[in-house]
């Protein structure tokens, strides 16, 4: 069981995301609907891995992204796009994201993708 | 504006219209899984709203707009009625069940259901940006949705500014209205008319002329030859291509200096030719006195065997550019 932060600017979308989550077996520490509220919540709740949503107001995923990654060079961030921002996710990639997917996505893509990223962290963190 | 020049224009605006309105329906198709009734696409009179004529009558709406953040100005908004927006939020509830049909009461979307919507129409109009930027040939980014209830046609228009331009498609999802309506300012149309031309021009080298553009069909045949001809100065872009591979997302910014891609030519193929993104032909490279790199001709599209001719000796001398990848 990993402790998850969840970053998206539509409710629905953190209540889905926070549903499969837990349904994986996982703690969803903390929600964040902006990306300010997802640095402050990074902050104070260190979670293992972030879900992080591309499309946002004020700050976007992809300056949210830079600014975990420059707080913590080891963040767990796990990218969720929407189909057509191919651009942004090989962006989020090039910035430190660890692996991404692409909404509407399945319960199941999502948990492997969150699997593979906590891996891909601790092979890292040696 | 001239006949000929409101051509191109309701032609430009009904290839984007479509364009964002088939990516939309694809999108609702997924999100439904089932298809969505399409139905029509046209470009609004400058003196029309374009929310007249929705079903209002039945009751509110659901109107979920976004506005372009990069690339180019406009927007779009899609008009539900309240059953519709309710049944796709149903869709998107991640549970794996899809509702049949729209549920049968006209209570309002609660909050999170219009969340659910407006994630719905985050997915379905990045992927329409993602259909523009293809046309225009560069990225367009999209603002987060806002989503509002609109009680009649009056609600819609004093929520929406006004557009030189409006295009109007209509859907029905699980029976119920939907519209999409495309708030066009003139500078997206410039950038629209231009990139049709391109891409036109590029079909005029392949023998597929005007019609290509959806124009030829449009226009009398003597303003036909006006754009033909102001379709020729137009300059284009050439480039010849040794071969090219795939590979994941994932990979690509992972590869390492001194990476060897294998590419899908053989040393001995010929190399094509590219116009403007449309290939155009093949040839040989060779080596000009001067030691630059040059292609000499063996075929063109559509025209079989030309006698050789070597691609950098343009008879308009620098309207090409050369680049070898």
């Amino acid at each position: 069981m990993a402790r998850m932060l969840v970053v998206d600017d539509a409710a629905f979308m953190r209540k889905v995301l926070t549903d499969a989550l837990v349904s994986g077996g996982h703690e969803v520490v903390g929600e964040a609907g902006d990306g300010d509220a997802a640095i402050a919540a990074f902050r104070d709740l260190q979670p293992d891995l972030v879900t992080l949503d591309i499309t946002m107001p004020e700050k976007d995923g992809l300056a949210t992204l830079r600014e975990l990654i420059e707080l913590d060079p080891a963040a767990c961030v796990v990218i969720c796009s929407a189909l057509g921002q191919e651009t942004k996710v090989l962006e989020a990639i090039k910035a430190g994201a660890k692996d991404f997917v692409v909404k509407p996505f399945e319960r199941e893509r999502l948990l492997g993708a969150v699997e593979k990223a906590l891996g891909q962290a601790a092979v890292q963190a040696g | 504006m001239s006949p000929l020049d409101a051509n191109v224009t309701a032609d430009a605006l009904m290839r984007l219209g479509a364009s964002t309105a088939e990516a939309v329906a694809k999108a609702l198709d997924a999100i439904c899984a089932a298809p969505v009734e399409r139905g029509d696409v046209s470009v609004v009179p400058a003196d029309e709203s374009p929310f007249n004529g929705f079903a209002f009558a039945d009751g509110p709406a659901v109107a979920v707009s976004v506005h372009y953040v990069d690339g180019v100005t406009g927007g779009n908004v899609l008009l539900m009625s309240a059953r519709a927006a309710r049944a796709v939020a149903a869709a998107m509830g991640g549970s794996g069940e899809v509702p049949a049909e729209a549920p049968d009461d006209d209570a309002n979307p609660t909050e999170l259901e219009l969340s659910a919507v407006a994630e719905a129409a985050n997915q379905m109009f990045a992927a329409a940006a993602s259909a523009t930027g293809v046309v225009l040939s560069q990225d367009v980014e999209i603002a987060p949705p806002d989503t509002r209830v609109l009680a009649d046609v009056a609600a819609a228009r004093e929520a929406f500014d006004a557009t030189p331009h409006a295009v109007s498609a209509t859907f029905r999802v699980f029976g119920e209205p939907c519209r999409l309506v495309q708030l066009v300012p003139n500078a997206f149309v410039v950038r629209m008319t231009r990139a049709l031309d391109e891409q036109g021009s590029e079909q005029l080298s392949g023998g597929a002329g005007l019609s290509a553009l959806g124009i030829a069909q449009r226009v009398e045949p003597g303003e036909e030859r006006a754009l033909d001809e102001l379709l020729r100065d137009i300059r284009v872009r050439v480039w010849a291509e040794l071969g090219r591979t795939r590979v994941s997302l994932g990979a690509a910014p992972q590869l390492p200096p001194g990476a060897v891609l294998e590419l899908d030519r053989k040393a001995d193929d010929p190399v094509d030719l590219y116009v403007n993104g449309l290939r155009f032909g093949s040839g040989r490279l060779v080596l000009t006195d001067e030691g630059e790199w040059a292609l000499r001709l063996e075929e063109v599209a559509g025209q079989g065997f030309r006698p050789p001719a070597i691609a950098s000796e343009s008879p308009a001398g620098d309207e090409t550019t050369r680049e070898v990848v």
